[in-house]
């Protein structure tokens, strides 16, 4: 006569609170603040379609303390996310063969990291020669 | 026996023990084994097998990291038994637990029924795209076509993965990271043909769409296989199939 009893154990429902899960937690959760910088983006947009009076005080409220705070921690956690996004790059796309090698997860990441500073830097300058 | 003695040093494993005749559920028992620097936690719990208790129950065959079979969480890790050196663990005790996600059987040994399942669900074969004879000769293969699919070739089914998919563990219906690098390996088969019957097979939340790219499965592989990249990837194939299915010549079943 079989004895088996197979014993399933308990989910660990605060899995994500744990290493190795933490990073992964944190990633997804810098998401948040992508989509707090575009909020922000689309507050400006609509307070042009509104009027002059209204760009204004948008403009007001950019430029005051708690903005720039704001601002600084947005930015801080958006870099986050694209610096730990890109490291997670390589798994989500097909393996890229060069001279019938698979190219190393860790030049992907390189290059693109690389690509996203690049071109940062280039919008801010177009826009600085543009609001000159 | 005297070989033992002359050993002075022990080290204490902490194993989590269920034996489904007598327990109601498991709990863990400590062991003091001799220790010796070239020693696997699979020799250890050998050595309590020949030694200290009969009756302890684990899964091992080649000693050498190819079969797979003696995964296990090892200080909360999944990692090989065989593959582990107690040397390279912090001192104190070492705690061993049946590979976690899995239903335990008897101790260190956990059901595999499902992941067999899985691995068969997926067409673990090679479906040629144009059937030859013996007479056309063989099929041939650039390095670069090698190279697409050669490292989801290297998975030892070891269940690693499985035991670090958070996903998996709420859902065990989750097709799963060592089930998809399997697939993979034969959708980036340049031989293949069968890559819509293996995309129909893991469409939908039991299949790719329950990965949400913790990517911990691949950390944990003991062979390099990069078992995320082989479920992500698929997300996008499995996307794309899901709009040009209204396309095809045969949707209309
Ligand atoms: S992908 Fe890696 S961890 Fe998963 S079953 Fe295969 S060898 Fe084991
Ligand atoms: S005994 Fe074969 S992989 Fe460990």
């Amino acid at each position: 006569m079989s004895e088996r009893r197979p014993y399933t154990r308990p989910i660990d429902e605060d899995w994500w609170k744990k290493p190795p899960y933490l990073s992964y937690t944190a990633r997804e959760l810098s998401g948040i603040a992508v989509t707090i910088y575009g909020g922000v983006l689309f507050t400006g947009l609509f307070s042009l379609w509104r009027g002059p009076e209204s760009y204004n005080a948008f403009l007001r409220f950019l430029q005051s303390p708690l903005s720039l705070l704001l601002n600084l921690l947005l930015l801080a956690v958006v870099v986050y996310h694209v610096v730990t996004w890109f490291q997670t790059l390589p798994k989500t796309m097909p393996k890229m063969i060069v001279d019938g090698k698979q190219v190393p997860a860790a030049k992907i990441t390189q290059i693109a990291t690389l690509a996203a500073g690049g071109s940062s830097l280039l919008l801010i300058l177009l826009t600085m020669w543009v609001a000159r | 026996m005297s070989e033992a003695a002359t050993l002075t040093k022990t080290v204490e494993l902490r194993i989590l023990r269920y034996l489904p005749a007598s327990d109601e559920s498991p709990s863990f028992r400590s062991f003091q084994v001799p220790y010796s620097d070239d020693m696997s936690v699979l020799q250890a719990l050998q050595t309590i097998k020949d030694t200290l208790d009969a009756t302890l129950s684990f899964r091992w065959s080649c000693r050498m990291a190819v079969c797979g079979s003696c995964g296990m969480m090892i200080n909360g890790e999944p990692r090989l038994a065989c593959n582990t050196f107690l040397r390279n663990l912090p001192p104190g005790p070492v705690t061993v637990e049946a590979l976690k996600n899995f239903p335990i059987e008897r101790d260190l040994v956990v059901s595999v029924g499902d992941f067999v399942k899985k691995i068969e669900s997926i067409y673990p074969y090679i479906i040629p795209k144009e059937p030859k004879t013996v007479a056309q000769g063989t099929y041939l293969q650039t390095p670069a076509q090698l190279a697409a699919y050669e490292s989801f070739s290297d998975c030892i089914n070891c269940m690693l993965c499985y035991a670090a998919c958070p996903q998996f563990g709420e859902n065990p219906d989750f097709i799963g990271p060592g089930a998809m690098a399997l697939l993979q390996r034969y959708n980036g088969d340049s031989r293949d043909g069968g890559q819509q019957k293996r995309l129909d097979a893991i469409a939908g939340e039991d299949g790719v769409w329950s990965c949400t790219a913790v990517g911990i499965c691949s950390e944990v592989c003991p062979k390099h296989v990069d078992p995320a990249n082989a479920i992500n990837q698929n997300k996008t194939n499995s996307a794309f199939d899901f709009f040009l299915h209204y396309l095809r010549k045969d949707a209309a079943q």
